[in-house]
């Protein structure tokens, strides 16, 4: 990986770019194109017409950069160095695609169970932290995200396949027991799990 | 005479200690909202309404005037210490106000936001105080064609927010507009560049999305490359010797503080406009007319104090057109109208002769409020540094699911989510090709602005351009056009000038 990463380097990324950047903006103008381009006086502006002239322009500028390119005047086109820097390959990689995987976790399985195995995998990979304190981080994360946005600000996050674990919550939420009870529910919630997992660690010993 | 013992009854009624205390208490919430990704005043005042019917109408107000004003401190805060900003209002101030915290000045550009807001904030509560009949006619003059010609004014500010690269620079800021278009057709309801027949694209994409993605997301990729995940953040001692010592750097910002003030209040009582275009063409301007320009960007006091003191400033300015005309001048301010009429209230001339306490007592409110916020930032600011001191493999992981969370709160779709991710390795790769990233949120928050504001003006004049640049008709517009002009050839003129002398030399 590092090798070919070491092969990519900023000369090549800026063509690359260019390029792509360019069909994008040949793309987007055909995707205008679906829409009225016109401008009359009679009809006024067409739908379409800003985004085409728009991406006409994105179209320009990526041409006059290849043109800086072939040219050698841009500061890009002579630089010989590798686009990611070395060894640092790893952990650009392995954050897109766990992002990529919280992301697309969380259409199934819903953000807060996903939000246990990223943060786990995450502080796993990236800190030297202990087993027991990677795994209060990744449990009580999710939790408190939850009182913030469910419970104050009362904006839903996506909760997938596992929505029915959270009717309970949800029931006592909006039941007409009072906020000190409500409270007390939250400190079990938060404590309680992480203080027997510490505590039956201990036994085990 | 006569107003300033209304404003001394309006201080009087925001000291008695209800309000005072709903007052801290609202500011302390703005607060913490203004720094929460994803939410920004619009969400604080519309969640805490309900709260405000079981209190008297005036201290209503008062409280909800401090939601508003501590989120617009409470923007920077994680602007500064994340690099995300808290809402579109503190865009701006991440340019500068990043860059100083990771050159291990976090205090600096604490500092300046709180002092700057202070300011901005303060200016504009006077110029409320003095002249609320006289202003509220002039931003009814501004229409359609004035509006698109400041908006051009903002666009080409932008040009010199981006590096030596033209080319580059205006390929953002066309990118922006361009995403900004995506959605449906304001003027025939057509769906516009709906992307792979995706709905999600139907109701446009939010710039929250756009700005987390690349600030966030972006940000992190770039901080994991270069540091290989061992971020060494500079120690910090924190104490007033050196908060005294951060309050002298800012003397240096006096420039940004009347560009800001004056430029936020004024744009803040133009209807539709508000805090966000306030606070990114102020810190342009302030960009262009500093003798510094080049190190925008790079972590300058005044690159903070211009945008935080603009959106203060506008914030204030907003509140003119709610009051005497009935007309909001931000999303918030729609909110706070809602707010009145719910409480019973008619906005418009009268209410400064039929309510005097509420209007007054809010005014008040607003010196009272300006003051404790200052006070709560700065006495705060330990509490900010401890963001810091986070080792960076717990932090990263609280950054994404914030912009996570974040780039989800808005519209409430995981397709907006997957933008975002896409913006953010999209950015990261892009600015490190040294594409300015700044012009294209900049551009996403005020293209469709524009767009309304130009093909309005297209229909009045049957399609012609000259409605901008005729005194005779437009006058404002087309003075505006031609200062926007004049700032768009400036970026030009600094390479003219070094190629002539470069031949006279040889």
């Amino acid at each position: 990986m590092s090798n070919i990463s070491s092969k990519f380097t900023v000369k090549i990324a800026e063509i690359v770019v260019a390029v792509l950047l360019a069909m994008c903006s040949i793309a987007l103008m055909i995707k205008s194109a679906e829409n009225r381009i016109d401008w009359t006086a009679e009809t006024n502006m067409g739908a379409g017409f800003l985004p085409f002239y728009l991406s006409a322009g994105m179209l320009v500028c990526t041409l006059i950069t290849i043109g800086k390119f072939i040219l050698k005047k841009s500061p890009q086109s002579k630089d010989d160095n590798p686009f990611i820097q070395v060894g640092a390959e790893r952990y650009i990689y392995l954050t897109v695609i766990s992002l990529c995987f919280l992301v697309l976790a969380t259409a199934y399985i819903g953000i807060y169970i996903s939000l246990i195995f990223f943060l786990a995998f995450y502080l796993k990979f990236f800190s030297n932290k202990s087993n027991i304190f990677i795994g209060l981080f990744a449990y009580e994360t999710p939790i408190l995200t939850f009182l913030f946005f469910e419970w104050l600000l009362k904006i839903p996050l996506p909760q997938g396949y596992s929505e029915p674990l959270f009717y309970p919550v949800y029931d006592f939420m909006y039941s007409e027991s009072s906020l000190v009870e409500k409270i007390i529910y939250i400190i079990i919630i938060l404590f309680l799990p992480p203080a027997l997992g510490l505590l039956s660690k201990r036994f085990i010993k | 005479m006569e107003t300033f013992g209304l404003l001394l009854d309006g201080i009087f009624t925001s000291l008695q200690w209800f309000n005072l205390g709903l007052l801290i208490f609202g500011c302390l919430v703005g607060l913490f909202v203004g720094a929460m990704p994803g939410l920004g005043s619009v969400n604080g005042v519309a969640i805490l309404i309900p709260i405000t019917f079981i209190v008297p109408p005036t201290a209503a107000i008062i409280f909800l005037a401090a939601v508003y004003y501590g989120a617009m401190y409470g923007g920077a805060i994680s602007s500064v210490m994340l690099g995300i900003p808290g809402a579109s209002t503190a865009v701006a101030t991440v340019f500068d106000g990043r860059p100083l915290a990771q050159k291990g000045d976090a205090i600096t550009a604490l500092s300046a936001a709180a002092v700057g807001s202070f300011v901005g904030g303060t200016v504009s509560v006077i110029l409320f105080t003095l002249f609320a009949p006289p202003l509220a006619e002039v931003a009814l003059a501004f229409n359609a064609p004035e509006t698109f010609a400041l908006m051009v004014m903002a666009f080409a500010t932008f040009v010199g927010l981006g590096g030596d690269d033209i080319p580059k620079t205006v390929f953002s800021i066309l990118i922006g507009l361009l995403l900004s278009t995506i959605g449906l057709d304001l003027i025939s309801g057509k769906p516009r560049l709906i992307l792979f027949g995706m709905p999600g694209f139907l109701h446009g994409i939010n710039f929250l999305v756009l700005a987390i993605g690349i600030y966030g997301i972006g940000e992190m990729l770039w901080t994991l490359e270069s540091t290989k995940g061992k971020v060494q953040m500079a120690k910090m001692e924190v104490n007033m010797n050196e908060i005294g010592k951060a309050f002298k750097k800012l003397k240096s910002t006096l420039m940004a503080m009347s560009i800001g003030s004056f430029l936020g209040f004024f744009v803040g009582i133009l209807p539709a406009a508000g805090a966000t275009p306030a606070s990114l063409m102020s810190y342009g301007i302030t960009k262009q007319l500093s003798k510094n320009s080049k190190e925008f960007g790079t972590g300058v006091p005044a690159g903070v104090v211009a945008p935080e003191c603009a959106n203060n400033s506008a914030s204030t300015g907003s509140m003119l057109p709610m009051l005497t005309l009935g007309i909001p001048g931000s999303p918030t301010t729609a909110i706070l109208l809602g707010g009145m009429i719910l409480w019973g209230l008619t906005p418009g001339p009268l209410l400064f002769t039929q309510e005097p306490e509420f209007v007054w007592g809010l005014i008040g409110s607003l010196y009272i409020a300006n003051f404790f916020t200052l006070v709560l930032n700065i006495a705060l600011i330990p509490a900010f540094l401890m963001v810091l001191r986070i080792p960076f493999a717990i932090l990263a992981p609280v950054i994404f699911v914030l912009c996570v969370t974040g780039g989800y709160a808005p519209t409430q779709s995981l397709h907006d989510v997957w933008l975002m991710l896409i913006f953010g390795f999209v950015g990261y790769v892009l600015r490190k090709l040294d594409y300015p990233v700044a012009p294209a949120v900049l551009s996403i928050v005020l293209g469709p602005l524009a767009e309304n504001a130009l093909r309005q003006t297209l229909i009045l004049s049957d399609g012609s351009m000259g409605i901008f640049f005729d005194f005779g008709e437009k006058p404002i517009a087309a003075s505006i056009m031609y200062i926007a002009l004049v700032f768009l050839l400036m970026p030009l003129a600094g390479p003219i000038k070094r190629k002539f002398f470069k031949a006279k030399s040889a």
